[in-house]
């Protein structure tokens, strides 16, 4: 029997096969799944700023680089091999506009942009974005597979 | 900041107040009856917000309005989507369905309700704290209610360990319920309690 495991806002979860994890309602947050798929097993983290720099203690897995960090830790002492983590991220939206007002620094981008230099840092191909837009996003993982299922309301369902 | 009981009933007092206003309001321009809960004051982890909002990625109808003037902050109106739809109908006095992602004569009238509704809340505000609050323009989006609002508090980039906000529930019959939150930006809180001598 196979589980679906819930990974919070701020949090992280790993799972073994034929364990799913499932994040839902990403805005501009992102879901970073990180997997070994020779050993069928892997982590995903749902993350909502791009970096600790600055902050003042809290939850280190509020922020995309001490999120991956401790993420990573634990999925190579699962037996995971470094050399063959693979990663696919999902969400980074900007969900809402006003008429008029352009934000410089979208908090969205941010986080795409930091989570990607944060796996370039760790060495892990980066095989699948679906980052950016106007739209919420709930993703289910198979850490077997590296099947990503992309849920939205609005903007269809698919499969990355 | 720590925020001490008395702050804590004088915050919950400054919700009871505003989001009387506010509702009375949407009851106005609805012509329905509309209950509103007692405001509650949360200062708790944004990851908790779950025990707020219920099931992440439940589509709603958000009405984001920032607030401006000296106390600045931020007021968020939501609503389920079949409430949404409702309060549309009433609106145009029609039985029509309209889709709220694409109609944007369905949306406009949201984004004014929203409009009303926080301008009613700070009006209150206003008057009970010498404050001068004003309303931004609204900005809508219908979409999962955690994307929608992560977007909202994490819009500056910054989280702070404990969010602080009022959370007020209303309904009315039939088939309409929704929630307003007012967030006080960093310091506005200060602003607020000092006017009033706390």
């Amino acid at each position: 029997m196979s589980g679906i495991i819930t990974v919070g806002m701020a949090d992280y979860k790993t799972a073994k096969s034929p364990d799913l994890l499932m994040t839902a309602g990403l805005g501009s947050c992102i879901g970073i799944c990180v997997y070994d798929q020779a050993l069928k097993l892997g982590g995903m983290a749902h993350i909502m700023l791009p970096s600790s720099t600055g902050s003042q203690g809290g939850n280190p897995m509020k922020y995309a680089d001490t999120a991956l960090e401790l993420m990573l830790r634990q999925i190579l002492d699962m037996g995971a091999s470094q050399s063959r983590l693979k990663a696919k991220i999902a969400g980074g939206a900007q969900m809402f506009s006003f008429p008029g007002k352009t934000p410089v620094l979208k908090i969205g981008d941010r986080n795409a942009e930091a989570v990607e230099q944060e796996l370039k840092k760790h060495r892990i191909p980066l095989l699948v974005a679906d980052v950016g837009g106007s739209f919420g996003r709930t993703i289910h993982f198979d850490v077997a597979t590296g099947e990503l299922r992309i849920r939205t309301i609005n903007h269809g369902e698919k499969v990355v | 900041m720590e925020v001490t009981q008395c702050q804590l009933d004088a915050l919950r007092e400054i919700g009871n107040i505003g989001s009387g206003h506010a509702a009375t309001a949407l009851s106005t321009l609805l012509q329905r009856r509309i209950d509103m809960s007692v405001p509650e004051v949360w200062a708790v982890p944004f990851e908790q917000i779950t025990a707020i909002v219920g099931q992440l990625d439940t589509p709603q109808a958000v009405v984001y309005v920032k607030v401006e003037g000296a106390a600045p902050g931020k007021a968020v109106f939501f609503f389920p989507v079949e409430s949404a739809g409702v309060v549309v109908q009433a609106l145009f006095g029609t039985s029509e369905e309209r889709d709220l992602f694409s109609d944007e004569m369905a949306q406009s009238a949201l984004k004014e309700v929203g409009n009303i509704l926080v301008s009613s809340f700070l009006i209150a505000l206003t008057e009970f704290s010498g404050i001068p609050l004003q309303a931004s323009v609204p900005a809508l989006s219908v979409d999962m209610i955690g994307a929608l609002l992560d977007a909202i508090f994490l819009e500056e980039g910054t989280l702070d360990d404990t969010v602080l906000f009022i959370d007020t529930q209303l309904s009315g019959l039939p088939k309409i319920e929704g929630q307003f939150i007012f967030l006080p930006d960093e310091g506005s809180l200060e602003k607020l309690l000092g006017a009033m001598g706390l």
